[in-house]
C-alpha cells in the first residue's frame, strides 16, 4: 500500500492520545512513545507525520525516518484506538517506510538485511547452505524430496541462531512422539518475506510470498507448521493478499500442540514445578485480529502437571510488545532491549520465575535483554516446556 | 528564533535535560505546531521534556535570559489552540513530570505533577485507594489533571462541585523569573488539604490559560466513591421542555452530574461506536418523532435504598414541574461514568478535527442561547450538537456546540469557522463567556470590551 492508497485514513486521528495507554488499565501501550516521550514517537504522532508528508509540510528525510522506523509494529495502538481509522495505523507507518524505499531513502541497517535476502534468502547474512543445520542431528524427512503431510517451516531466526535450535528440535520431537508425518525443507527453505514487508520492501515480500505459496502448493502437504509467530502471521494474514490460492493450512505450533492435547494424542508424564507467565507475541495475537491465538498456549501450559500460570497486567490483546518487531531489533537495539526489559519487569512482578512465549524473535530479544539488564527470569519457548514434560 | 540564538538555546537545553529529551527534528516541530482545531498554526523552534522542577526552572531561566517564548504542553487536546506556539520558541512538554506525589486518604486529596493524566490517576486510585475517586473530563484519558483545572474544565462532578478549578486545594508554580511559589496549606504545613485560610492566590494561575506561570504541583480534592450509581435519562421533545426539566432537577440538589446533549449529536455519534466516520455535515434528516434533547442525571448512593429513593424523588420533581411538556422517560441505565475513556469517541471520529465555542453563562439566558445557537447550526446545514452541563448546583451552565469536522475538507473547515464566529457573537450577546479561549475568540472579546481595553 502506498500513502495515496491510504488517504481515507490519514485524517482520522485527532491526536487525542487514547492510543498511548491500554484501555481501562491505563498502563503504557506504545513502546517507542514510552521510551522517547516525544509526540512523534507515539502512533498519533506518526499519523500526523504521514499527514505532513502527504501535504508537503514534511519531507521523508533521515530525521523523519528515524521516527518512522522507531515502531515495533506491535499494533497495540490499533487495539486501544476506537476511531474509524484504527485498523490502519501500522499500515500508514508501513506505507511511509515503503515511500522512503521507493524514493531511495534507505536505512543502512536494513540494506544488510535486504542484500542477504537477495543473496541467501534469509535476513541474517548467513549462507543459504546452513539453513537446515539445526536439524543435522535429527532424523527427519526432506520435504523437498518426499511427500509429507506436514511441512515444518523453521524460518530465518530458528534456522540460523544455534542458541535457539532447541526450539525447532523440541517441536520436531513433539511431533515425532505423536507419530506425525512431518518433514522440513532444509536448505531449500526460504524466508517468508514478512520482515521485508514490515520495513517497506514490498517487492521483496511479494517475491517470497509467491515463491513460498507456489512451493508449498507443489509439494502437496496439507499443513505448513511453524514455531515462528512472525512467519505464521505472514502466512495467515499477508499471503492471502497475493491472490494466489493456498492449498495448505498454515498452523502455529501452539495450535498444533493444543489440538494434540484435545485429541488425547499428547500425554505429559513429567511434573514441572514452575510458576510461569505467558507473553503473547504480537504476531500471534493482535496481528491476527479476531483470529488471535490467545487461549491455546494458556491451555497447553495449564495442562502440564506442576505448572502454575500467572498473568501479567497487560496480556492477550493488550500485551506489551517484546520490542523486536518490524525491524527494530536490527536497526534500533536500544529500543528493542528497553522494551523487552519493561516486559520482563512486568513478568517478574507476577512472581513468575520463567516467561514462556511462542515466537523466536521474542525469545531472542528477551534472552538478550536478560544478559543486558540482568532481570532474574528464565525465558522459554512453549515447545521447550512441552518437550520437558513429555 | 535566529539560528545563532537557536543553537545556543538548544545546546543549553541539552545540558539541562540531556540530548535525548531535546528535539529540533522537523517531525516534532510539525506535530507541536497545530492541534485538532482550525486555529492558526506555527512551528516551535525546539521541544524539550524536563523531568523535574530543577530542570524546568533552568529551562525557564534560560528562556527568560534569552527572551525566548515558552509554551507548556501536556496532551495538546484543549480545543482552544492553547499549546500552539504562535511566536515560536520552546515547547516545554511536561509529560515526563508525571509523579503522583501523594494521595492523602484521610484528607481526601491528591498531590500531582503537571504530567499526571486522568487515566493515570484513575488507575492509581482504583489500585491503591478504591474508596476514593476523582472525576472524568469529557475528554480522552491522556488529558492532564492540572491543565484541566487550569483552564477551568467541566467534569462529571461539576453539578455538585463546579468547574475543575474549584477543586484545587493547593498548588506550586514556577514564575517566569525562576521563582517558585506555593499556595495553600502546603505552603505552611506538610498537608495540602485547602487554600483556606490563606488568600486565594491560586486565582493568579487558574483561568489564566497558563500565561502567568507553570504549575509544577497541584493538589486536588478527591471524593468518596459511592458503591451504588445509576444514570437517569429524560428526552424532551423541545428545548423549552429541556429547560423546564433542568430547572426541576437543579432544585432537587440530587445529582452529582447533570448534562444535556442534542439528540442529533447522539444519533450522529452512534456511528463512531461501530468504528465508522461520524459526520455532522450535511445534517442528516430529522425525524419529527425524535426528541430534541437527551438529559442525563448521574446519581450515587451509599445503599441501593438511598439510590432508589433519589431516583424516585428526581422523577417526581420532573413530573410535578414539567407536566406541560412532552418528554420521554425517565429511564434508568448504567452510569455513564462506565463509558470512560471512550466517552468522547463520538466527537473524535469525523476526520481529525474538533472545534467549539465553549462557554460558561447564566441559566437565565440558557434557553434563548441554546435555541439561537441550534438555529445557527440549522442555517449552516450542520447537525444540532449542543452539549451543556449544569455547574455548581445550577448556579451557572457550561454550554457549547460540539463541531467535529474533517480537517481534509477546506470547504467544511470554512463553514465551521464561520459558524463559530456567529455562535461567538451570539453567546457574547446573551452573557455566555468563552473559556479555554482560542486566540481568535480573545480578539473578538477585546473588540467587545472596546478600543484600548485589551485583555492582558
Amino acid at each position: 500500500m502506498s500513502l495515496s492508497d491510504l488517504k481515507e485514513w490519514l485524517y482520522g486521528c485527532t491526536h487525542c492520545g487514547t492510543c498511548k495507554e491500554v484501555l481501562n488499565i491505563f498502563a503504557p501501550a506504545c513502546p517507542s512513545g514510552e521510551m522517547y516521550r516525544l509526540e512523534s514517537y507515539y502512533p498519533s504522532g506518526k499519523m500526523l507525520i504521514a499527514r505532513g508528508v502527504t501535504s508537503g509540510a514534511l519531507t521523508l528525510d533521515d530525521e523523519v525516518l528515524e521516527r518512522i522506523y522507531a515502531c515495533t509494529g506491535c499494533l497495540s495502538c490499533e487495539q486501544q484506538c476506537g476511531v474509524y481509522h484504527h485498523q490502519h495505523i501500522f499500515e500508514v507507518v508501513q506505507a511511509l517506510r515503503t515511500e522512503a524505499v521507493t524514493h531511495g531513502y534507505l536505512n543502512p541497517a536494513y540494506m544488510i538485511m535486504v542484500d542477504s535476502l537477495k543473496k541467501d534468502d534469509n535476513v541474517f547474512g548467513k549462507p543459504k547452505a546452513e539453513r537446515g543445520d539445526w536439524a543435522k542431528e535429527i532424523e527427519i524427512k526432506d520435504a523437498s524430496q518426499e511427500n509429507v503431510e506436514i511441512i515444518y517451516h523453521a524460518g530465518c531466526m530458528l534456522s540460523f541462531d544455534p542458541e535457539l535450535w532447541n526450539i525447532p528440535q523440541s517441536a520436531i520431537n513433539i511431533m515425532k512422539a505423536t507419530g506425525a508425518d512431518v518433514g522440513i525443507m532444509g536448505m531449500e527453505e526460504s524466508c517468508c518475506g514478512g520482515r521485508a514487508y514490515e520495513i517497506g520492501y514490498i517487492g521483496e515480500f511479494t517475491k517470497y510470498a509467491e515463491h513460498c505459496i507456489e512451493t508449498f502448493n507443489s509439494l502437496g502437504a496439507s499443513t505448513v507448521l511453524t514455531s515462528c509467530s512472525d512467519g505464521y502471521s505472514t502466512f495467515k494474514k499477508l499471503y492471502p493478499n497475493t491472490g494466489i490460492e493456498m492449498k495448505f493450512e498454515p498452523l502455529h505450533m501452539v495450535e498444533y500442540i493444543d489440538r494434540l492435547i484435545s485429541d488425547g494424542k499428547l500425554k505429559f508424564t513429567k511434573k514441572l514445578p514452575m510458576k510461569v507467565t505467558y507473553h503473547d507475541p504480537c504476531h500471534l495475537g493482535r496481528h491476527l485480529g479476531d483470529g488471535g491465538v490467545y487461549d491455546a498456549p494458556r491451555k497447553i501450559l495449564q495442562s502440564i502437571p506442576g505448572i502454575e500460570l500467572v498473568e501479567m497486567v497487560r496480556s492477550r490483546e493488550n500485551a506489551w510488545c517484546c520490542g523486536a518487531g518490524a525491524g527494530v531489533s536490527q536497526a534500533n537495539p536500544e529500543l528493542a532491549l528497553w522494551t523487552a526489559n519493561e516486559r520482563l519487569k512486568e513478568a517478574r512482578a507476577t512472581g513468575a520465575s520463567a516467561l514462556v512465549t511462542a515466537c523466536p524473535w521474542c525469545v531472542r530479544n528477551f534472552r538478550d535483554t536478560v544478559k543486558e539488564y540482568g532481570e532474574d527470569i528464565k525465558i522459554y519457548d512453549i515447545s521447550e516446556i512441552v518437550k520437558k514434560a513429555l | 528564533m535566529i539560528e545563532a540564538l537557536k543553537n545556543t538555546v538548544v545546546a543549553e537545553l541539552e545540558k539541562i535535560v540531556g540530548g535525548k529529551f531535546v528535539s529540533t527534528n522537523q517531525a516534532d516541530l510539525y506535530i507541536y505546531s497545530y492541534d485538532l482545531t482550525p486555529a492558526e498554526s506555527n512551528w516551535p523552534d525546539v521541544v524539550v521534556l524536563p523531568q523535574n522542577l530543577e530542570e524546568l526552572r533552568e529551562i525557564v531561566a534560560l528562556a527568560n535570559r534569552e527572551k525566548v517564548p515558552v509554551t507548556p504542553y501536556i496532551a495538546g487536546g484543549n480545543v482552544g489552540g492553547l499549546t500552539i506556539p504562535l511566536e515560536g520558541g520552546i515547547i516545554i512538554d511536561l509529560k515526563r513530570m508525571n509523579r503522583i506525589i501523594e494521595v492523602n486518604d484521610t484528607d481526601m486529596y491528591a498531590l500531582v505533577e503537571p504530567g499526571v493524566t486522568f487515566g493515570q490517576l484513575k488507575a492509581y486510585l482504583d489500585n491503591n485507594h478504591p474508596t476514593l475517586r476523582y472525576t472524568y473530563a469529557f475528554s480522552p484519558p491522556s488529558t492532564g489533571i492540572a491543565s484541566n483545572a487550569i483552564v477551568q474544565g467541566l467534569d462529571n462532578l461539576s453539578f455538585r462541585y463546579g468547574a475543575a478549578s474549584a477543586w484545587v486545594c493547593g498548588l506550586e508554580a514556577l514564575l517566569a523569573t525562576g521563582e517558585v511559589v506555593k499556595i495553600g496549606s502546603g505552603a505552611a504545613s506538610k498537608t495540602w488539604q485547602a487554600i483556606a485560610p490563606f488568600p486565594e492566590l491560586d486565582g493568579l494561575f487558574l483561568g489564566w490559560q497558563g500565561t502567568t506561570g507553570i504549575v509544577t504541583k497541584m493538589a486536588v480534592n478527591l471524593w468518596p466513591k459511592h458503591a451504588y450509581e445509576t444514570a437517569v435519562t429524560l428526552m424532551p421533545m423541545d428545548l423549552e421542555g429541556a429547560y423546564a426539566i433542568f430547572q426541576a432537577i437543579i432544585r432537587t440538589r440530587i445529582p452529582d452530574d447533570l448534562i444535556g446533549t442534542s439528540f442529533q449529536l447522539n444519533k450522529v455519534g452512534e456511528a463512531a461506536y461501530t468504528h465508522l466516520k461520524a459526520p455532522i455535515y450535511p445534517a442528516p434528516p430529522v425525524d419529527p418523532k425524535d426528541p430534541e434533547f437527551v438529559i442525563t442525571a448521574e446519581i450515587t448512593g451509599n445503599t441501593q435504598k438511598e439510590l432508589d429513593a433519589k431516583v424516585e424523588a428526581l422523577a417526581e420533581a420532573v413530573k410535578e414541574k414539567c407536566g406541560d411538556h412532552k418528554y420521554l422517560g425517565p429511564d434508568t441505565m448504567p452510569s455513564t461514568t462506565a463509558a470512560f475513556p471512550m466517552q468522547a469517541l463520538g466527537v473524535l471520529s469525523s476526520g481529525g478535527g474538533l472545534m467549539w465555542v465553549g462557554t460558561y453563562g447564566p441559566m437565565s439566558t440558557w434557553l434563548e442561547t441554546v435555541k439561537r445557537g441550534c438555529e445557527l447550526q440549522d442555517k449552516y446545514n450542520i447537525a444540532r450538537t449542543c452539549y451543556t452541563r449544569m455547574m455548581n448546583e445550577g448556579h451557572f451552565a457550561g454550554l457549547r456546540w460540539m463541531l467535529p469536522y474533517d480537517k481534509e475538507d477546506p470547504e467544511l473547515v470554512q463553514i465551521i469557522k464561520d459558524l463559530c464566529n456567529e455562535q461567538l457573537d451570539l453567546v457574547l450577546e446573551t452573557g455566555y463567556i468563552p473559556y479555554k479561549t482560542p486566540v481568535w475568540a480573545v480578539r473578538k472579546l477585546e473588540e467587545r470590551v472596546g478600543p484600548g481595553q485589551e485583555l492582558n
